[in-house]
């Protein structure tokens, strides 16, 4: 059987920055993703990224996922096992691994330690035909334009007006297709309010307190139904207003994808803060098994920046746990902290910082 | 929480609701399961719910013939679908003498009434076209075997006994049982204690735990036992494929998955743990992909793990504890419980309400172990 130092679960802004951060101190890295390329969100994130300007703010996401990739290529000790899924992580802390989307083979990994930074998955809406084609998730829809080139249709109408709908919905309009409308269950617009001016300006109406109750179509989304939706998101009847569209965006949260963590047993905690269900972490990002850490959005949906700053530490601290030396540890590990926590100093991370302070395994001595 | 109850049931599993609600329809009041987590959360709910009437004593027969004919108007009973599916069971012979065995068995099971029959590799492969017959010397096939849905059984009796007044009380874990003067004296839980002169362990893979908290030795342990189910796939067979020498059971359910497992008893974990290995899905596609070729091109979904709860000769512990009245004990299934529980819910209902049972049980006591009178059952996995 394979084995390595550490194996880390996903090639995102998280597992990228742990796999550089723990080669550097001198590990055995073996690093897996499911997707074609590298890179993780960041591949499809055409937009200039807000955030710390020492976490790449102002930079676009394609650009931080090729510098991170080159850096990893530098790496001698970084083995790559790409367009691969770790399917499980079983009891005598194997992980299996099945590559290609229609592998037959399970190739087995034994790691003194692993880092999941599996990300997030999209969150889904109960509506009437949702299975009909032409529902999507943003960040399906992003990656299909933005990576792939190819536009899901020619009227849209997005779902949810946090952060993602409102830049998946401009970068729509830029590729010259038509947004109906956004619907937002909440009273008020969730993301920056100069993305959804922008979006306004180009004749985008906003529904705040109305959301998707149907879409109609044979072979595909012809026809959506929205509502307003009463302060217990219940639909008023009698609002209904009827939109000629081809596709739905469903832009409504992100959920960590911690399936590997429940079957490792780790002490996990429904935080809706962050998300969902987050494995409990100490402030190495150590799970609670001593071999298990965590970095990015399946500890907390949050973004590229602290996903980078989570990955560096978890990196840092597993290598030195496997008995890799860094002559300032504790100095970088505090730096890191630091940098973290300058990161979330703004009001918009107050949930986040909430739910964080419920995460935390408080160790005795530091 | 209720104080007294005439009846505790310590395990809301298809066993403590197929007993629940027989003692109910037999007109019994004040009945309680306490279920320490949800209902169908242990063996129950994660078994493959297969059901045969091919074993090689008549007593087995016997009651599996008859849970059977529960099982066959039972949706309507219950007035609750549990997807009865009566595919059949063809079982595969590899040796000589599992051919005799199986010849035994067949004159057996025709004589009590149940349709199964020899079958040469041919029929075999008549029966399931994409067998690939490498090794296989013959077999018997009993086609009104079958399987159902195990989770909406288990609801279907535990909403119908609750119909019936039965109360459900889900996480709730017994912790103590007092007795005094070899009697049940009350059950105390973490939400309380009830006083009841009448507790049924019914507690599936923890029946040994729950009998050392009323002073009682069962002599059972627990072992886990994993399965796994594929993508859904057009179909390509019914019946459940099952061998004893090569030690498999799988089955293309109604909705296309593919389901089975294996029994591995000298290497599983034996004890509680219900996790997940590597190793079993491995061998287990092995052994699925060497019967039915075509399988190779399928993928697996899922994998889990439930408890088979041993007794010293793979056959149920039945009846009231000798040494102390009112402690019933329904456990000891070995890996086929879930099949009988129909017909052994009544007779221990009977048995409690009547004292007696309309088929005899008596061999199934514990005091078979004493007297050195163990049953001989040839054909479990
Ligand atoms: C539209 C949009 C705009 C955003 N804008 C910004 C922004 O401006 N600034 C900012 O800082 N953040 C932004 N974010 C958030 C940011 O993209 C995420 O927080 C960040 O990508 C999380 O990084 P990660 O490494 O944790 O996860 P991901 O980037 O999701 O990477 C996880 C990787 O793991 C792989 N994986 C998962 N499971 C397995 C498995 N079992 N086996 C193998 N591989 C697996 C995934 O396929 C993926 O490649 C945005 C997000 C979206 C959707
Ligand atoms: C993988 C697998 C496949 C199987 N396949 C088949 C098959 O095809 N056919 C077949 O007939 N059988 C099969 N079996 C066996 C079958 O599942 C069991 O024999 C049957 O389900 C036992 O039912 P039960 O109600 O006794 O146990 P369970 O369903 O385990 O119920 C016992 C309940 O007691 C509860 N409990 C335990 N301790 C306490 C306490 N202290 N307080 C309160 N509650 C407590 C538990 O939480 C549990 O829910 C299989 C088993 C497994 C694991």
């Amino acid at each position: 059987m394979r084995e390595t130092d550490i194996a880390i679960i996903g090639g995102g802004p998280a597992g990228l920055s742990a796999a550089i951060y723990a080669a550097s101190l001198g590990a055995k890295i073996t690093l897996i993703d499911d997707g074609l390329e590298l890179g993780g969100q960041l591949i499809k994130q055409t937009h200039k990224f807000f955030g710390s300007e020492a976490q790449f703010a102002g930079i676009r996401g394609i650009e931080i996922a090729k510098k991170l990739i080159q850096e990893i290529e530098r790496c001698k000790n970084i083995e790559l096992i790409t367009n691969a899924t770790v399917t499980g992580y079983y009891e005598d802390e194997v992980i299996t691994i099945i590559q290609g989307a229609d592998g037959n083979i399970m190739k087995k990994l034994k790691a003194q330690r692993i880092i999941v930074a599996t990300g997030a998955s999209e969150n889904m809406l109960p509506f009437i035909n949702n299975d009909l084609p032409g529902v999507y998730g943003a960040g399906a829809v992003q990656t299909l334009m933005n990576l792939y080139g190819v536009v899901p249709g020619n009227n849209v109408l997005m779902v949810g007006a946090g952060n993602i709908g409102l830049i998946v919905s401009y970068q729509l309009l830029q590729a010259g297709i038509k947004v109906e409308a956004i619907v937002e269950a909440l009273p008020k617009i969730g993301g920056y309010l100069v993305h959804a001016s922008k979006i306004r300006r180009l004749g985008v109406p906003i529904y705040t307190s109305h959301s998707l109750k149907e879409v109609y179509g044979t072979d595909w989304v012809e026809k959506a139904v929205i509502s307003k939706v009463n302060k217990n998101f219940e639909f008023i009847p009698e609002t209904e207003k009827e939109l000629e569209v081809d596709t739905i965006c469903l832009a409504v949260g992100l959920s960590p994808l911690s399936d590997l963590l429940w079957q490792a047993g780790c002490q996990m905690k429904y935080i809706v803060e962050l998300g969902g269900y987050v494995a409990l972490r100490d402030d190495h990002m150590k799970s609670s098994l001593d071999n298990i850490y965590i970095a990015g959005d399946v500890a907390g949906i949050e973004e590229a920046s602290s996903a980078m700053l989570e990955g560096k530490i978890a990196g840092l601290n597993a290598a030195v746990s496997l008995g890799y030396r860094v002559d300032n540890f504790l100095e970088l590990n505090i730096n890191l902290r630091k940098e973290l926590k300058e990161l979330r100093a703004n009001p918009l991370s107050e949930k986040v910082k909430i739910g964080l302070e419920k995460a935390l395994i408080k160790r005795e001595v530091d | 929480m209720i104080k007294k109850a005439d009846i505790v049931i310590i395990g809301g599993g298809i066993q403590g609701c197929s007993i629940a609600y027989n003692l109910a329809k037999k007109g019994a009041k004040n009945i309680v399961i306490l279920e320490k987590n949800t209902c169908a959360s242990g063996s129950s709910g994660r078994c493959g719910a297969g059901i045969r009437q091919q074993f090689g004593t008549k007593m087995n027969c016997i009651l599996a013939r008859e849970s059977m004919k529960i099982f066959e108007t039972l949706s309507e009973e219950l007035d609750y679908d549990i997807e009865l599916n009566q595919a059949g069971y063809l079982i595969l012979a590899y040796t000589e003498k599992e051919i005799n065995q199986f010849k035994k068995n067949v004159v057996l099971e025709q004589s009590l009434g149940i349709e199964a029959k020899m079958v040469t590799p041919e029929e075999a492969k008549e029966i399931v076209p994409p067998l690939n017959l490498e090794g296989i010397i013959g077999g018997t096939f009993c086609p009104t075997d079958g399987n159902v849905n195990p989770l909406y059984t288990t609801f279907g009796y535990a909403e119908a006994a609750q119909r019936l007044g039965v109360k459900y009380y889900p996480f709730t874990e017994v912790t103590e049982i007092e007795t005094e003067d070899k009697r049940i004296l009350s059950v105390i839980t973490n939400k309380g204690k009830i006083l009841t002169p009448i507790v049924v362990n019914a507690a599936g893979g923890y029946s040994g735990p729950v009998g050392k908290m009323a002073g009682v030795d069962i002599p059972v342990y627990s072992q886990r036992h994993q399965i796994l189910i594929t993508e859904p796939i057009d179909p390509l067979w019914k019946p459940m494929l099952m061998s004893f020498s090569e030690n498999y059971y799988f089955q293309q359910l109604p909705d296309g998955g593919v389901l089975g497992g294996y029994g591995d008893p000298e290497h599983e974990i034996i004890g509680d743990n219900v996790g997940s290995s590597w190793q079993f899905s491995r061998t287990m596609a092995k052994k699925m992909v060497k019967l039915v070729p075509i399988l190779k091109e399928v993928h697996m979904v899922r994998q889990w793990a439930g408890l088979y709860n041993m007794s010293p000769d793979a056959q149920p512990i039945l009846g009231e504890h000798p040494q102390l009245k009112g402690f019933y004990m329904s456990v000891g299934f070995s890996g086929h419980g879930f099949m009988l529980a129909p017909v052994t819910g009544r007779l221990i209902a009977e048995l409690i309400l009547d004292g007696k049972t309309s088929i005899p049980i008596d061999k199934l006591d514990i005091g078979r172990f004493k007297r050195g009178e163990l049953i001989c059952e040839p054909s479990v996995v």
